[in-house]
């Protein structure tokens, strides 16, 4: 973030309205950090991170379904923990590090313990939710939310899934959840 | 969604600064601010970040209170040990909304800038007519598809519901906002429609929540937030209810008893009349019943939300008996 | 003449790989780590943006379009209106009617649906175009709109007499029957709410166009791009090699796509076009609203006398869809008399379209409802009466079955969901607070049949390629295609490579109706069978095979070796042998397309449903079943119901993937939970518009809405139905679902609930 995007109050502590002070749209520089990888782009501040990750970076892994936070296609991790990316501005996870689904896997594509789960129990059909689900399952499992069938139910339903694979997702979730304990 | 300038705040003196900038809106976990700019119906000249502001996430619960910092994510304050046990139905509020997601990512400070779902009001280009986005303008929900809509608290200017859950059991246990030059109870930030449906919180230009507190007693110490709804999950409240409980030493007398309902009223709405019964009161199944019938007083439906008026005292029966059930 | 046997042994039904085996998807690792590219995530160089502006009334004129403000703003390149937009030519319709000659203008002058679009912004950012599309303004002259069905303006529409089944004296019989039951059933707008919205990218160069856009149907929307701009089929590519979800509703090129495609041409630029997920339910059609009478007369052991059956569904006012809602009515259950009629009724709606099942959906709704009132009417288990009137061949085409394991489904899932345990009477049955309830129903689904075609290859290096423009939206495609030639060639599934979803490659018809298993695998089948008649002919007669002048007249590739059958002289690979013969490859199309086809026919199989094969044709009366066991769970003060369990009993014949069949008969039970208890497109009355056309208000079941399913296969290979003896799949498990349910509110409750979907207000 270079320094005119942050706020120096006025000597006085005051903004005015208007004049010098009113600041105006203007395209950002910014550095993301996805994937372990620095990527710089110069975008406007209403960029969301879903756009910049599938329109700038060619990161289409991570979905756009509803496009206003009421799917989940679009989840991915920040510092870690799982967030809708069509409801993060870009600029806003600038100095965060950034995980979407093509981050997943290990450098060698060993498959992450869902990724592997999901293939075997056959827990999509279309694909796009996908994605969205791994993220989530990763997350829900780290949180400690993938106790019980209950609690994967619960804690995934924020990742809707149209092609119906739910009870494959609990079976994946439940499986790779066991893996990683172990 | 109409482009706009973005500062980023790095202390709660330059959030209020930038705060009063004409058209400047805050930014914290964006669930609301980025979903309406899409909507168009927030249109911010300036986008405020203030999710960067060190130290304003903190949690501190004790049995006495607990303060939580705005920026203090939904999810870190559902998982909280001593929130879920000094102060249940917070914790319970709070997993209950929304998605795992979204809790990630919304703050409690911005949990209470939380607007409307109102289909009319998320819709300016095809409903133009919405007195919460253009005062004067009309009320596009009256007469139209109501079955979301508020049956208390409703005034001919608007019948938007208030949506949130964690407001809900916030004013049922007297919370205070920490608005930094003031504080003010979490009851009284939050604005029925009447006359002004443009305004809907007690908050002036350049003032920033920086935290919430939350007295402890006994009755948030045995409390419960339940939340009914088509879908299990992921849905807004068709009525929801946070409820504590005290019993006097007999183990069976109500002492103190905290009722607030969600879903079904215009704010956060305090069920008084409910408590006022119920205190010195037996538990008693037919006796809390008949009081939570008393929630719904004044209440005015507009035809498929009339549910709601059946719905609310049930959850809020249910809610008590549950808790009585437990020790 | 060369002759291989091909053989589908039991024992290679239970190999992971082989056709019935239970082989993960092949496309899985693209899809689980990001690197399957679906239609419109394509990178290309200058690629511009494009918004579309709907109308916000629901009927009228537009008079006016201020495009000022847009045009100005930045980043944007053109703002296209009705007037400014390039003129199209009228395309035929799925049937292939030649259409009239007149222009085609995918933005509207006349609204006849809110959200109809009138006009789109091009931009260089996405960003930009959508700023800018907030821009436009638009001025209309407003009429008056018919909302639905229950206007008071709708009026009894029009009849279709094609819906008309009759035989015996279907209304003097349930007159004089002495037992009647008749109710009265709807089902509300409901959307297909596919989780990738639709959308495409459109590129011209020079007189070429190709469209990279999610489809059910490359080669039927690549007729309608070519007939819309008058360019040559040939000159039309579509690519769509992932489909997020079609479920019915990307069958179709639209109107947007023909906005994207104009403007593309426009602007010399590629254009991409994405629907806004409201958009999604105001673009194209979801399932007609339907209304239903089903009057049932039988005699007082049970027995079906009579059926009387009256139906309505929405269409548009400028287009015409019919839901048949008679589907299922006509042909479940036995009786000497019935009669199903069906209305049409227009409303100022886009055209509705096919969801999951069109047709038997709601019809199974009615008739399954319906039977289970007359149970109860006649003290009967829903189950037994089901039983009692079980069709032993199809009463309206009096044919027989070709193969129906509806008794085994009853009979099979009824023990796994421990039905007999049932207790009879309503509200009987209760956990706590939960009122319990157990409901059962049938369904079913024809079986499509259609000609279809695939390009085999075999490889030097001994793999082998299928292709075909046939897609895979989830159903498993690729897999099956892929196990399908792995077996009939007699190589390692790992050594098969299938390619789809693109128009170039060998054409296939719509994938639609549950048919594209059965379609391709067939053509797959022959087509595989080709390259090894033409392999195993050279081994034999190429003087370079270490086979020639050997004493057979066939030679038996297995796991990717080649050897006589006997097992005396050589044994090599299909690599080595091919690398002896100096062969690149052996190539085969094969087709299932009758020889006497002409070359127009053939494009007509292909780019329309005209050439399908009626489900009735010969002997036999073709179909997929299905039994649906549900215990669903009442909030006796909330209303709320939760489904607790499933068990569901299917037959859809030979299953050529049960992994894959098991997934999407489970989606279908999920998708006919959501019609159940959730779903339901809200039509604010004044406006006649959809009011809750986003995910967080339209809903979809969450995954904490769904329990444990049980789905058993009772098929058996249906010989009649497809060339390896499968049926349908993909939309039989929805069929039933929503009964299901409602039967078993009713047996928790006591309360019947006709009108879907149940949610609590009408239980409290």
């Amino acid at each position: 973030m270079t320094s005119q995007h942050i706020i120096d109050p006025p000597e006085d502590g005051h903004f005015r309205n208007g004049g010098n002070n009113q600041p105006s749209p203007t395209t950002l520089s910014i550095d993301l950090t996805i994937n372990g990888e620095t990527h710089s782009l110069d975008i406007e501040p209403r960029v969301t991170l879903l756009d910049a990750l599938r329109e700038r970076l060619a990161l289409t892994g991570t979905k756009k379904g509803c496009d206003q936070g009421q799917c989940g296609a679009c989840t991915v991790h920040v510092d870690g923990e799982r967030v809708l990316a069509c409801l993060t501005l870009a600029a806003q996870v600038e100095g965060r590090s950034i995980t979407t689904i093509e981050g997943l896997a290990d450098a060698d594509g060993t498959l992450h313990a869902v990724q592997a789960a999901f293939l075997e129990q056959d827990a999509f059909q279309c694909g796009y939710c996908t994605p969205g689900q791994i993220m989530s399952a990763v997350a829900c499992i780290r949180e400690g939310h993938a106790g019980s069938d209950e609690d994967i139910r619960e804690y995934m339903a924020g990742n809707l899934c149209r092609c119906g694979a739910y009870p494959h997702i609990v079976a994946a979730v439940r499986q790779a959840a066991r893996e990683l304990r172990s | 969604m109409r482009d706009f300038a973005y500062l980023r705040a790095d202390s709660v003196e330059a959030a209020r600064n930038a705060a009063a900038l004409p058209g400047a809106m805050l930014l914290a976990g964006g669930t609301t601010l980025v979903d309406l700019a899409k909507c168009g119906v927030a249109e911010p000249a300036t986008v405020v970040d203030i999710s960067h502001i060190e130290g304003l996430d903190a949690i501190d619960v004790s049995a006495e209170r607990a303060v939580i910092g705005a920026l203090a994510r939904m999810s870190h304050v559902a998982d909280h040990p001593q929130v879920k046990s000094h102060f249940p139905a917070v914790s319970e509020a709070l997993w209950q909304a929304a998605s795992a997601q979204l809790r990630n990512m919304a703050t409690i400070g911005g949990n209470l800038m939380q607007r409307t779902r109102c289909p009319y009001f998320r819709d300016p280009q095809n409903f133009p007519a919405c007195n919460k986005r253009a005062p004067g303008s009309g009320c596009s929900a009256i007469g139209g598809v109501t079955r979301g809509h508020a049956v208390l608290g409703v005034s001919e200017a608007c019948i938007a519901t208030y949506p949130g859950d964690l407001a809900i059991a916030l004013v049922a246990f007297d919370a205070e906002a920490d608005l930094g030059d003031r504080k003010l109870k979490v009851e009284d930030f939050f604005l029925a429609p009447g006359a002004t449906a443009e305004r809907e919180h007690d908050i002036r230009p350049g003032e920033v929540i920086t935290a919430i507190e939350i007295p402890g007693s006994a009755a948030a110490r045995r409390s419960t937030y339940l939340k009914v709804r088509d879908r299990q999950s992921y849905e807004f409240a068709a009525a929801s209810a946070a409820v504590g409980l005290e019993l006097e030493g007999d183990g069976r007398t109500i002492r103190d008893i905290r009722v607030a309902l969600g879903g079904v009223a215009t704010k956060p709405w305090r069920a008084r009349a409910v408590e006022e019964a119920l205190k010195g009161k037996p538990l008693d199944e037919e006796i809390v019943r008949k009081a939570s019938e008393l929630a719904m007083e004044g209440a005015v439906d507009h035809g498929a939300n009339h549910y709601k008026i059946a719905l609310a005292p049930r959850v809020i029966a249910r809610a008590i008996l549950k808790l009585g059930e437990t020790a | 003449m060369t002759v291989h046997e091909m053989k589908h042994a039991a024992s290679d039904s239970a190999r992971l790989e082989a056709v019935g085996g239970r082989l993960s998807r092949v496309d899985g690792p693209a899809k689980i780590t990001g690197a399957a590219h679906y239609a419109f995530e394509q990178r290309l160089e200058g690629l511009t943006h494009a918004v579309l502006v709907g109308a916000t009334i629901a009927a009228g004129k537009v008079t006016a379009i201020d495009t000022r403000a847009a045009e100005t703003a930045p980043g944007v390149l053109a703002v296209l209106t009705p007037d400014t937009i390039m003129a199209l030519k009228t395309a035929s319709d799925w049937f292939g009617t030649p259409p009239p000659d007149r222009p085609y203008c995918p933005l509207a002058r006349e609204v006849t649906f809110s959200g109809q679009h009138v006009a789109a912004v091009v931009a260089e950012t996405f960003e930009q175009a959508v700023a800018a599309a907030a821009l436009v303004k638009v001025w209309y002259d407003e009429t008056p709109a018919i909302v639905d069905l229950s206007d008071g303006n709708a009026g009894d529409g029009i009849a279709i007499d094609a819906m008309t089944k009759e035989w015996g004296d279907a209304e003097a019989a349930f007159a004089e029957a002495p037992v009647r039951v008749c109710a009265a059933y709807n089902t509300p707008r409901e959307f297909q709410v596919a989780m990738e919205p639709h959308g495409l990218i459109a590129r011209w160069q020079g007189d070429q166009l190709t469209i990279w856009e999610p489809s059910q149907w490359l080669d039927g929307m690549a007729r309608t791009y070519a007939e819309w701009f008058g360019i040559p089929f040939e000159n039309v590519r579509l690519v769509s090699p992932y489909i997020g979800g079609g479920f019915g509703s990307k069958a179709l090129a639209l109107a947007h796509s023909a906005v994207a495609a104009a403007a593309a041409r426009m602007l010399g630029r590629p254009v991409k076009l994405v629907l806004t997920r409201p958009q999604n339910f105001t673009s194209y059609g979801g399932r007609a609203a339907t209304r239903q009478t089903v009057a049932i007369g039988a005699d007082r052991q049970g027995k079906i006398q009579s059926i009387v059956h009256r139906g309505v569904n929405e269409t548009a006012v400028d287009g015409m869809w019919v839901e048949p809602l008679g589907s299922v009515t006509s042909i479940m259950y036995a009786t000497p008399n019935f009669s199903s009629k069906q209305n049409v009724v227009r409303v100022n709606t886009v055209v509705p379209g096919a969801k999951r099942a069109p047709g038997e959906n709601p019809s199974a709704f009615g008739i399954e409802c319906a039977i289970d009132e007359l149970a109860y009417e006649l003290g009967l288990d829903p189950l037994e009466i089901r039983l009692i009137n079980y069709a032993e061949r199809d009463p309206h085409a009096k044919k027989a079955w070709s193969t129906r394991q509806l008794r085994e489904a009853f009979a099979t899932g009824a023990e796994a969901f421990g039905w007999a345990k049932r207790s009879r009477e309503p509200r009987s049955m209760r956990d706590g607070h939960q009122l319990v309830g157990w409901g059962v129903a049938a369904g079913t689904y024809p079986v499509r049949r259609a000609y279809g075609e695939a390009m085999v290859k075999l490889l030097s290096d001994g793999s082998a390629e299928v292709e075909s423009s046939s897609i895979d939206m989830g159903q498993g495609t690729y897999t099956i295609l892929a196990q399908t030639a792995a077996e009939t060639l007699g190589v390692p599934v790992e050594k098969v490579s299938v390619k789809l979803g693109d128009s170039r490659l060998a054409r296939a018809g719509v994938t639609g109706g549950s048919r594209l298993a059965g379609v391709m695998t067939g053509a797959v089948y022959k087509a595989a069978g080709q390259a090894l008649d033409e392999l195993i002919g050279l081994a034999l007669s190429d003087p370079r095979s270490p086979f020639h002048g050997l004493q057979a007249n066939t030679l038996v590739v297995k796991d990717g070796r080649i050897a006589s059958p006997r097992g005396d002289g050589p044994e090599l690979s299909v690599a080595e042998l091919m690398g002896m013969l100096g062969c690149e490859k052996i190539e085969a199309k094969g087709d299932t397309v009758p020889a006497s086809f002409t070359r127009e026919q053939r494009y007509n199989n292909y780019t329309t449903i005209a050439m399908a094969l009626p489900h009735t044709e010969g002997d036999y009366s073709r179909h997929s079943w299905c039994a649906h066991f549900v215990e669903v769970r009442v909030d006796e003060d909330f209303g709320t119901v939760r489904v607790s369990r499933v068990v569901s009993a299917l037959d859809s014949g030979r299953l050529y993937n049960p992994k894959l069949a098991e997934s999407q008969w489970k989606g279908g039970i999920i998708m006919g939970i959501g019609q159940a208890l959730l779903e339901e497109g809200i039509v604010d009355r004044r406006h006649g518009r959809i009011v809750n056309g986003n995910l967080a208000d339209y809903m979809l079941p969450t995954n904490a809405d769904i329990p444990d399913i049980q789905t058993i296969s009772v098929g058996i290979p249906d010989p009649h139905s497809s060339a390896l003896g499968g049926k349908g799949v993909g939309e039989l498990g929805i069929v039933g679902v929503a009964p299901a349910i409602a039967n078993a509110v009713f047996h928790a409750t006591g309360k019947r609930v006709r009108d879907l979907p149940i949610t609590l207000e009408k239980l409290i």
